[in-house]
């Protein structure tokens, strides 16, 4: 058994916050359902799925390493067999996604004419899409998460205050210049990003995912325990 | 004997101070070193250098022929097990399953055993076990991987007298039957001392006494009683402590006493005592020890 599918089995020996998974999506679905009965859109309550990958991908470093490390494994494999785990979750989440999706198609919104996994541009195309979106999405996210929870290992409380502040910077300079050049980014009209069909943009956050994992392999490399 | 641990000029900075400076060292294999010092001395930074969890700011580091950092080929022969050891939030037997996964000579019978010798239950969350609970586990962790080099770094913290003997014991029963390289560092050195083959003292991240524990136990003798007696006997040898309480004194002589020596004594009613392990070690790490045995060591007379 290689030790990146060690690593994964690892990170499963605390099942809890896997657990959560299953639970988060009826539970932001009642959310949706009932607050949402007028406007049926009630697709802005799926966003905590996807955040809940990045709060994983945080926790699974900042609470598993020390001992990861303890067990004999490199922090490139404690690493890559972390994303690896992200991976299938995010594969099987993406999944089970778009079989609800399908679902929801089917029955006219749950019968209340609802779109929670019908999301206008990003999630409501092909079954195939939906499922390549997700997958992307999820684990762009949970690779975030894990860059996190690496940054604020190694440097603590002080450096994961600059490293926010470092992206809000970047997000806010990318604002001004878009602001400044009156690029159109989104267009309300078609519901495109810069452009860029929905799988486009899966593309665009595809590379966004193997940035972001090659960001966090950097970090980790120097972290000690 | 092939050295499993080699540490050549090894330093380690921080900013505001030097953890390990310029040190050297060989462990032979199939050995148990005891590694010593104060609070401080940099033990723990070493240690953590050999099991590539630290990085040195400069020198070589070489465990079992090969740099340790992010070397699985050396790490998954290696085992270490040190007292602040943080744990996921897991139960006890979770944590064993996954030791289990990452050592190819992992023995489950020897880990349920010792867990039943230190009355720690599979089933108990660690973030609920007391301070010698963690380290019962630490230690289950360390004996069980049956690890070619395994690294204990103040292993029984906060453990019982009763506990520390089950380790001891067990370090040994499953060593003579398994012999791997053991390096441990503790603070409880007479306890320890007889599991030790050789000794190293570190003091403010420098080595200041590397020997094989054989030659220490001999290396220095208490002579106690009367004062001219005693002058009479040390006279002239090298001396690391003089007492004096009226007419009697006590003086730390160093070097090998002769059968002459011993009848002298004898005759003269003199005390002799030889220096415990955890004595030399205090010596050591107060500077007395010196690399050439004749210099810097006191020979004037204690009564006159």
């Amino acid at each position: 058994m290689s030790t990146w599918v060690k690593v994964a089995r690892y990170d499963l020996v605390r099942p809890a916050n896997y657990l959560m998974l299953p639970l988060l999506l009826p539970f932001a679905f009642a959310v949706g359902a009932v607050t949402a009965r007028h406007s049926h859109e009630a697709a802005g309550y799926l966003i905590s799925f996807f955040i809940y990958f990045a709060i994983l991908g945080m926790q699974t470093i900042g609470r598993s390493l020390p001992f990861g490390l303890a067990l004999g494994a490199s922090r490139r494999s404690f690493y890559f067999g972390t994303a690896l785990l992200g991976m299938a979750l995010a594969l099987v989440s993406g999944l089970v996604l778009t079989a609800l999706q399908a679902i929801e198609r089917a029955t006219g919104g749950w019968g209340l004419s609802m779109h929670f996994f019908r999301v206008n541009y990003l999630l409501n195309g092909p079954w195939y899409a939906t499922w390549l979106t997700s997958f992307v999405g999820l684990f762009a996210l949970f690779a975030y998460g894990m860059w996190y929870g690496i940054v604020n290992h190694r440097w603590g409380t002080l450096g994961t205050i600059a490293f926010i502040a470092a992206q809000v910077l970047v997000v806010v300079a990318g604002a001004r210049v878009v602001s400044f050049e009156h690029w159109h980014v989104f267009s309300g009209a078609g519901g495109s990003s810069a452009g860029l069909t929905a799988l486009g943009l899966t593309g665009a956050v595809a590379a966004l995912a193997v940035l972001l994992l090659a960001s966090g392999h950097a970090t980790i490399r120097r972290v000690t325990v | 004997m092939t050295a499993a641990i080699s540490v050549t000029g090894l330093t380690r900075r921080y900013r505001d101070h030097t953890a390990l400076d310029d040190i050297s060292i060989t462990v032979g294999g199939g050995t148990i070193t005891g590694l010593l010092g104060r609070n401080g001395a940099g033990k723990t930074t070493l240690l953590r250098i050999l099991a590539g969890q630290e990085f040195p700011s400069s020198g070589s580091v070489r465990v079992l022929g090969a740099s340790p950092a992010e070397n699985e080929d050396v790490l998954r022969r290696l085992v270490f097990a040190r007292e602040d050891q943080a744990y996921p939030d897991i139960k006890v037997g979770q944590a064993l399953r996954a030791a289990s996964w990452f050592y190819p000579e992992w023995d489950s019978g020897l880990a349920s055993s010792l867990l039943d010798d230190f009355g720690v239950r599979a089933n108990r969350r660690i973030n609920q076990l007391s301070r010698g609970q963690r380290s019962a586990l630490g230690i289950t962790i360390g004996l069980a991987a049956r690890a070619e080099v395994t690294l204990f770094d103040e292993p029984y913290a906060g453990l019982d007298a009763v506990a520390r003997q089950i380790f001891y014991n067990r370090l040994l029963a499953d060593f003579a039957e398994f012999p791997r390289t053991v390096l441990l560092s503790t603070h409880l050195i007479d306890e320890a001392a007889a599991l030790f083959e050789g000794i190293i003292v570190i003091d403010r991240g420098r080595v200041v006494l590397d020997a094989a524990a054989d030659v220490l136990r001999g290396v220095a003798t208490r002579v106690s009683g009367p004062c001219l007696a005693v002058d009479a006997l040390t006279g002239g040898r090298p001396v690391w402590e003089r007492r004096r309480l009226g007419s009697q004194a006590s003086v730390v002589m160093v070097g090998p006493l002769s059968p002459d020596d011993r009848e002298q004594a004898r005759s003269s009613g003199l005390d002799l005592t030889p220096l415990s392990l955890q004595q030399i070690v205090v010596q050591a790490a107060a500077g007395v020890l010196a690399p050439a045995p004749e210099t810097g060591f006191e020979t004037e007379r204690t009564c006159a």
